[in-house]
């Protein structure tokens, strides 16, 4: 039998065991479930925008009306006008977060804090033209920042990106446990006997990372592809560097998968009973959790910084850091190309390391194996 | 650690092999090492003279001592799957699991659980599982355990019906009674070695000692034959079951018995496999 139908047979039937799976059926619904009400409540609450506006007093008559008449039109937003005393008090106002953004009307200037609202803008525009009885082209009102304006990507952006890491590095964990799971199962109940009697164990490694790679990736393009729809359809506002870095999400869920998944089979070859499968997965898990963190921490300080930077290629923190941070600024092309190459050669040497330590815990009944003595078992003839 | 020492012997195309041996004797270690499941220091295993590698372990049938199929998988699919493993295509490997599964009386549970399934019938299963592909070499640690008078009947026929298609059968057993009734052949090892192997009345007939079966009527309680190398195996009131040593002369016993009562029935012959595998294994 050619290695290419073992792989096939282990594969196909890794994930007709998952599509039969009532629990894994009902997950998937779940998170259809979700992520169509999740777009549906944002949508619900973003409809009412509040804009908090300052303005020195004297507030010139009608100004608040023209404000709310203004907004009605963007997404029938609210607007709440507050009158302070000085140009000092309401930049104070501004620095407090107490106003958005800060009306100065002889300059005919707009003020925000650090970053330009572009819809606050329009309505405050909009407003004051309306009241002086302007008619376009030129812009009414100045706009401009309290704060020299940050990097084109906030916080937000940051948060927004490691969620999307936060999908794979979960995706990566529940699958990857699925494998570890799987192996165990198979190792305790003696069935991986009659099938390494035909099928040799890399092959059988091979077959299960695939075929539950093929069933996570079958999942995460179905949410996805809702979210992607609903995304099209205008349900939520989504930063426009999004499409870029979910496009990256499927690729480097697979290679990440790959190589955490080898990891988790190994750990299950070592474990003995199925109630050990949590805890044998432990230290993979953790590490996961550790290389997101770091990533977190990292691209907060600096985005291009000498730690960003090494995490984008590292093989174990780029299958979730590279995808965040290509959504926050721009990685040029042979970082990419060098996480790739090092990634792969990674899960290259952890399937070779692997495959050992499977064939020698998966034959060996008895309390766990420890990974010295997997390998130093493996090494005999 | 050692399990198998000078462990050699053989099975051919169409026999039937009982291979027998206390616990811990190397049978499974053995059976294992077929199938590439134990690496062996030294000695290998052969098939038609060339060492077994995974193309030839295709052509195997294998039941585990350690029974072991997927619990929440379909009988039907799970058949199917394992023969597809031993390299058949998938239409013939479930014509195959439909036909075996009305041989073994559970066709109609082919799209059950195999957990749902009783102790019985998932063993059933097991044994489909190493018989679909019609295998040229079937290997069964400990087919027989745990299975009720029937079920026993059933898997013998089983088991002459693939000796009979030309497949070499080789099974461990405990049972010896039961192997001597099926098998032709036996493989008796201890402590990892080989110490009798070859045709199982061959080897009963070049054994040390005969049986002797006696029953005495109206002799002594306690009766017992006078005569040198003849020792009492088994009694019950009036029948007596000796073992003598190959030299013993049956007609003195016999003398013997006549002159203490009226001898009902008279037998010798060699021994049993029970009494051999005693005899070989024994302390």
């Amino acid at each position: 039998m050619s290695p290419r139908r073992a792989i096939t047979l282990v594969a196909r039937r890794e994930i007709r065991e998952r599509l039969r799976s009532k629990v894994f059926i009902g997950a998937t619904i779940l998170m259809l479930v979700l992520v169509a009400g999740s777009t549906a409540l944002g949508g619900a609450l973003s409809k009412t925008p509040t804009y908090r506006f300052g303005v020195m007093a004297p507030a010139p008559p009608g100004l608040a009306t023209a404000l709310e008449r203004a907004a009605k039109p963007f997404d029938d937003a609210k607007v709440r006008l507050q009158v302070v005393t000085s140009a000092a008090a309401g930049r104070q106002a501004l620095r407090d977060e107490k106003v958005d953004a800060l009306l100065l009307l002889p300059q005919s200037r707009l003020l925000f804090r650090s970053n330009v609202d572009a819809k606050a803008a329009a309505v405050a525009d909009t407003a004051v033209r309306s009241l002086r009885r302007h008619l376009p082209p030129a812009p009414e009102l100045t706009a401009g920042t309290l704060e020299p304006a940050k990097s084109n990507t906030t916080d937000a952006a940051v948060l927004t990106a490691m969620l999307g890491a936060s999908v794979l590095l979960g995706a990566i964990a529940v699958y990857g446990q699925w494998v570890l799971t799987g192996i165990v199962e198979e190792k305790s109940n003696r069935v991986v006997e009659l099938i390494l009697s035909t099928v040799r164990s890399r092959h059988l490694l091979a077959g299960k990372v695939i075929g539950i790679g093929l069933v996570g990736l079958a999942q995460l393009a179905l949410i996805g592809g809702l979210a992607a729809v609903l995304l099209a359809a205008g349900a939520f506002d989504a930063p426009t560097s999004l499409g870029g870095s979910v496009a990256l999400i499927v690729p480097w869920f697979a290679l990440g998968f790959a190589l955490y998944a080898v990891a988790y089979a190994a750990a299950g070859a070592l474990a003995s009973r199925a109630q050990d499968a949590n805890s044998a997965g432990g230290p993979i898990t953790y590490t996961l959790i550790a290389v997101y963190f770091i990533g977190y921490v990292a691209l907060t300080a600096d985005k291009n910084g000498l730690l960003a930077n090494l995490l984008t290629v590292f093989p174990l923190s780029a299958p979730l850091v590279l995808p965040a941070r290509s959504a926050l600024v721009g990685v040029p092309l042979w970082e990419h190309v060098l996480a790739v190459l090092l990634v792969l050669a990674t899960i290259y040497a952890l399937v070779r390391f692997a495959g050992r330590i499977y064939t020698q815990g998966l034959l060996r009944g008895g309390p766990r194996l420890g990974l010295r003595t997997a390998w130093r078992l493996s090494r005999q003839p | 650690m050692q399990a198998l020492d000078g462990c050699s012997f053989a099975v051919e195309r169409g026999r039937m092999l009982g291979f027998l041996g206390p616990n811990g004797a190397g049978k499974t270690t053995t059976m294992r090492l077929v199938f590439g499941l134990v690496e062996p220091e030294a000695g290998e295993a052969l098939w038609d003279g060339r060492p077994i590698g995974l193309k030839e372990r295709l052509r195997f049938g294998y039941m585990p001592e350690e029974r072991g199929l997927y619990p929440r998988m379909p009988v039907g699919e799970q058949l199917a799957y394992f023969a597809c493993l031993h390299g058949m295509q998938e239409r013939a490997a479930r014509a195959a699991t439909v036909d075996w599964l009305a041989r073994l009386g559970l066709a109609e549970r082919a799209d059950a659980k195999l957990e749902e399934l009783s102790h019985g019938n998932q063993q059933r299963v097991q044994l489909a599982a190493s018989l679909l592909h019609e295998p040229e070499l079937l290997v069964l640690d400990e087919p027989f355990a745990g299975l009720d008078p029937v079920a026993v009947h059933t898997l013998a026929e089983v088991l002459r019906g693939e000796a009979a298609r030309g497949a070499a059968v080789l099974f461990s057993s405990h049972q010896l009674e039961l192997v001597e009734n099926i098998c032709e052949e036996v493989a008796i090892i201890d402590h990892g070695r080989i110490v009798a192997t070859g045709d199982l009345d061959e080897l009963r007939r070049r054994s040390q000692r005969r049986r002797i079966e006696l029953q005495l009527d109206g002799g002594p309680p306690g009766w017992f034959p006078h005569v040198r190398g003849v020792e009492l195996a088994e009694r019950h009131n009036g029948d007596l079951h000796l073992l003598a040593d190959r030299d013993v002369d049956p007609e003195q016993v016999l003398a013997d018995a006549e002159g203490s009562g009226r001898v009902l029935a008279f037998s010798y012959g060699p021994p049993t496999l029970s009494e051999l595998f005693l005899e070989l294994v024994g302390s």
